[in-house]
């Protein structure tokens, strides 16, 4: 019984981890320009076709397909901001927060279009199998993307508080106005910070490619679990939003293993519930 | 712009001509798919009024309201299949409890703002749907099925034609407008808005916030839920996935954005345009696979938000004026 | 109301008046009668739907068509009760959808004016697709959705032609027994794994009520979300609960993320007895060698060809058209159109009543089904076709090999599961 507690925490911090990765690059964009991108699992999931394609027609293998994934989720990041997203933050918030339904539904539904709507499976990728570390059996894909999650993670955090334009960001972040009045371009930063959660989420894709299946629709569930993450962690906190990452990936396997399977995402749910009743403004907002 | 105006003989004799119209539109169709289409069409317009009145009026952004869809829904086909209660009975009850569900909610999320508040309605609604997928009492997975019964009017069902579920809904939906246009009159309506526009403000000037944050809700779950017993009645089958899902909660608030939140008539509107667009595009695009009817759709959703964010109903009434 | 009951008059005695004239046209060339099918054409069991589709399609073909082939009507071209009329099909997207598939069965016998409807695959869409049937009185052949819920309504115009999953829950139980029988491997313990909509808890429900029949102790009874990020706390359990043999309830996507998770934390039962999920055609390319020795209930293998050649034509006909092999939805679906034309040519008519009378005296012999079966007979209160029977298959080097009911094996079961860590 011991053992198997054990592992069921061991897996929590490897999901967790790469639900953290996700909702990095969700909290950035929301920090920033106080929008909440409903498309953000569908970039996942383009991540994670990228990935895919990746290595079925260039043999790649999904470890090598990281910076790709990163770059074109970044480039789509900029697009979708500077032709639709900046045209709606002058616009009543209602709007800013349908929009991007409306590239969700599209994305997803373009990749049925484009993909069919069939599982794919990367099937022989360079990381497989796992490790016996006692009575812990541990996943080695699952390793490395939480290792990469982690790394990225941090790197993005030593971005932030390290580099000018990283500075320039939280900056913006902190208050909009104040920032513009120290003559940082907002749009720019705008721009950027879309771009960059975009590339996060790409990462993230490459990483769960490497042993999840690939759908149009995969992206539905993370997405979801991703908000909740972000408003837990407190909007703009990337702190916050990895911390709160593994505590829902302890929640929820946690929850599921010791409660009930079936009810392991509606307790995810509730203690998003529960902490945004006691503190609204998340863990760490 | 307000909806406090008197009503110019020309606004009623507009209203009078298109309530007729509506009144015929079964006579003059025939098959299944036109009747089916406006039925559609009344249901979410329903919805998104229902909506409007904690979304538009109040602020409150809910995108959980397939909560009180499938709350209704459920309540009054498992007191009318386990306890045999009539539907109508049943709709009230359905009502009740989905008031009840949303005071419940409501009291410890009314200082949410905008986002958090979107964001925790979307938890709310998603553990209402997990919890209804594993409860054996009302069916758990498998749903519930309304036996047939003998048409009447008594029994809420009607087999040999659509039509008296096309005045039932549409008769419904004018409730909902009276509804809403009542709150957006009266004194509610006015503390509503000001709570919308500042929710600080409002505390300041001794409006009690969260009373009428917590009356916007429950009047929209009540309406809300009255829409889920029709469906119920209506189709005969529900289950967790037909009626408590996301797609049906984003679907509302779009209707409503689309027409024109904060207006009476924008869900309508809404619903008049979004539906019909993505019936029609299932039925002549679905068959092939591609998604093609889907991605118009998104498409569609983005161009009016990015250029009509206020909804067409504004556009409308611009038009209207310009006849003059 | 006075308005419609003067119009039904009007009609019913219009249609009285012109139906000699139905009669005669029934027999003129170039007739097509139209059937609707009602699928999950797009969303997320669009590829199940589209592989649906493929059976229908190479089933209307045949029908059309001159084949020599054991089937019935494929060696006519086209209905010959009906003078060689075509049988042609209208198809609608439900998007998965129960309220889609009210509406589209609706459409399209209302606006297309088919006679028949098939579908929908998913058992919840079937359920009000032919509620939508038995109000506006049109016949249903359902070969492909498996609650056995559609047969326990009591309606006349719904006619069931596959198994249901009380049928295989029960197979499944069966093997056990014989298994201990005949192969002297005992089984204590199950452990009842599904996911958690309609379809899987209704397999659930029957294997509890099965395993609590023959005896069995319930190790674990566990319900999960079928598209979930992970399962690492479901196979927690399962290892702690440790039951002698697994029965999962799964489609493709938690079929494939479980046996990568059973792999991955070692869980290892004796046997592992599935459903749908892991019989579907994406099953085996995502897991390739970690499928092996897993056992799932079909109606349809290709090995079945051995004994019975007619199969093996008929996927040929499928690869040659589809380039694909023919999966077990594919084949599934593949058959309510020949149920439906039969009984159009032997009631010789497309009228509703005299359709749904030829289909209850439906007897379709057994070699002209592509199925182990003895037959198809709708039983004459649930309309079931009561010989619909199931049968076991097991993942034998990537392939899936008929290994039960013992007397039609094509290879001997492989029993007990091998540990993971002892395959190469």
């Amino acid at each position: 019984m011991a053992d198997q507690l054990l592992q069921q925490i061991v897996n929590s911090l490897l999901i967790g981890s790469v639900y953290a990765l996700v909702a990095i690059g969700l909290t950035l964009i929301w920090g920033v320009m106080n929008v909440l991108n409903f498309a953000h699992g569908d970039f996942l999931m383009l991540g994670m076709f990228i990935a895919f394609w990746c290595y079925t027609l260039f043999k790649m293998d999904p470890l090598f397909s990281i910076p790709v994934c990163a770059a074109l989720l970044f480039l789509l990041g900029l697009g979708v901001y500077r032709f639709i997203i900046s045209k709606v933050m002058k616009g009543p918030g209602l709007a800013q927060l349908v929009v991007t339904f409306g590239v969700s539904i599209f994305l997803a539904n373009l990749a049925v279009m484009l993909w069919t709507p069939d599982f794919r499976l990367i099937e022989k990728p360079l990381l497989t199998g796992t490790w016996s570390l006692g009575n812990v059996q541990l996943s080695i894909p699952k390793f490395a993307a939480s290792v990469g999650s982690v790394v990225v993670s941090a790197a993005v955090f030593l971005f932030l508080k390290r580099t000018r334009t990283g500075k320039a960001i939280l900056a913006v972040e902190m208050n909009r106005d104040a920032a513009l009045l120290m003559g940082i371009n907002t749009e720019r930063i705008n721009s950027l910070s879309f771009g960059i959660g975009s590339a996060l989420v790409g990462i993230a894709g490459a990483f769960l490619s490497m042993y999840y299946y690939i759908y149009p629709q995969v992206g539905g569930l993370f997405g979801l679990i991703s908000f909740c993450i972000v408003a837990l962690g407190g909007f703009g906190s990337i702190e916050g939003a990895f911390i709160a990452g593994i505590l829902i990936g302890l929640v929820q396997t946690l929850g599921g293993y010791f409660f009930d399977p079936a009810y392991k995402y509606a307790l995810v749910f509730l203690v998003y519930l529960i902490t945004v009743w006691i503190r609204p403004q998340g863990l760490m907002g | 712009m307000t909806d406090v105006r008197k009503f110019t003989v020309r606004q009623v004799s507009v209203s009078a001509a298109v309530l007729v119209l509506l009144a015929l539109y079964p006579l003059a169709v025939r098959g299944s798919f036109p009747m089916h289409l406006m039925i559609m069409v009344f249901l979410f317009a329903m919805l998104g009024v229902a909506w409007n009145i904690m979304g538009g009026y109040a602020g409150m952004f809910s995108f959980g309201q397939a909560a009180f869809f499938g709350i209704g829904a459920y309540t009054s086909s498992f007191l009318l299949t386990a306890h045999q209660v009539n539907p109508w009975i049943g709709l009230l009850a359905g009502g009740v409890v989905a008031a009840v569900a949303a005071a419940l909610i409501g009291i410890p999320c009314s200082n949410l703002r905008g986002h958090y508040f979107a964001i925790a309605s979307i938890a709310f609604a998603e553990i209402v749907r997990i919890h209804f997928n594993n409860w054996k009492l009302i069916g758990a997975a498998e749903g519930l099925t309304i036996p047939m019964q003998d048409e009447s009017l008594r029994n809420f069902q009607f087999n040999s034609s659509k039509a008296p579920y096309y005045y039932i809904i549409l008769g419904f939906l004018l409730l909902a407008l009276g509804v809403c246009s009542w709150v957006t009159t009266s004194r509610m309506g006015f503390y509503l808005r000001a709570i919308k526009e500042g929710h600080d403000v409002a505390k300041v000037l001794g409006i009690d916030v969260v009373r009428y944050r917590m009356a916007a809700i429950m009047i929209s779950a009540f309406l809300t839920a009255m829409a889920g017993t029709f469906y119920a009645q209506y189709i005969l089958y529900l289950d967790p996935e037909s009626v408590l899902i996301l797609p049906i909660s984003v679907q509302i608030v779009l209707v409503s954005m689309l027409g024109g939140a904060g207006s009476v008539m924008g869900p309508v509107i809404g619903a008049a345009i979004l539906l019909p667009i993505s019936e029609v595009t299932r039925v002549k695009l679905g068959f092939k696979g591609s998604g093609l009817d889907m991605i118009i759709y998104g498409t569609l959703i983005m161009l009016i938000s990015v250029y009509r964010p206020q909804g067409v109903w504004g556009l409308l009434q611009k038009v209207g004026r310009k006849k003059k | 109301m006075g308005n419609l009951t003067r119009r039904k008059f009007l009609v019913s005695g219009g249609a009285l008046a012109l139906s000699p004239l139905a009669v005669t046209r029934a027999f003129a060339e170039g007739r097509t009668i139209k059937i609707g099918a009602v699928y999950p054409l797009t969303g997320n069991l669009a590829s199940t739907g589209i592989d649906c589709r493929r059976g229908v399609e190479l089933a209307v073909e045949i029908i059309n068509g001159k084949y020599d082939l054991n089937l019935p009507l494929a060696r006519t071209e086209g209905i010959p009760g009906l003078g060689g009329a075509r049988l042609e099909v209208v198809w609608a997207d439900t998007k998965g959808e129960p309220k889609n598939g009210q509406a589209e069965a609706e459409r399209l016998i209302t606006q297309d004016q088919v006679v028949g409807v098939v579908g929908a695959y998913q058992s919840s869409v079937t359920k009000t697709a032919s509620q939508a049937t038995e109000r506006l009185k049109v016949p249903y052949v359902c070969s492909d959705s498996s609650s056995p819920t559609l047969t326990e309504r009591g309606l006349r115009y719904f006619f069931r032609v596959s198994p249901h999953d009380g049928i295989f829950a029960h197979d499944q139980f069966r093997f056990l027994k014989d298994l201990e029988a005949q192969k002297k491997q005992k089984v204590r313990t199950v452990g009842v794994l599904y996911e958690n909509t309609e379809f899987g808890s209704n397999v659930g429900k029957e294997d509890l009520k099965y395993a609590q029949e023959y005896g069995y102790q319930v190790a674990a009874d566990i319900s999960y979300t079928n598209n979930a990020t992970d399962v690492t706390s479901e196979v927690g359990r399962l290892i702690r609960a440790n039951p002698d043999v697994l029965l999962h309830a799964s489609y493709i996507t938690d079929a494939i993320l479980f046996t990568k998770t059973f792999k991955e934390m070692g869980f290892n039962p004796k046997g592992m007895l599935t459903m749908a999920g892991y019989i579907e055609p994406g099953y085996l390319p995502a897991v390739r060698a970690d499928g092996n020795f897993i056992i799932v209930r079909s109606t349809f293998a290709l090995d079945l060809a051995k004994k019975k050649p007619l199969v093996g034509q008929v996927a040929d006909l499928f690869k040659k058209k589809f380039g694909i092999e023919m999966s077990e939805n594919a084949a599934r679906s593949f058959m309510a159109p020949f149920v439906f034309a039969d009984a159009i040519s032997r009631a010789k008519s497309t009228e509703a009543e005299a359709v749904v009378k030829a289909l209850r005296e439906t007897n379709i012999p057994g070699d002209q089904v592509i199925y182990p079966w003895k037959g198809i007979q709708f039983d004459p209160k649930t309309q079931q076709n009561i010989h619909a029977t199931g049968t076991l298959v097991q993942i034998q080097d990537q392939q899936y090999v008929t290994v039960w009911p013992f007397e039609s094996a094509a290879k001997d079961v492989i029993w007990p599961f091998p540990a993971w860590k002892s395959r190469k």
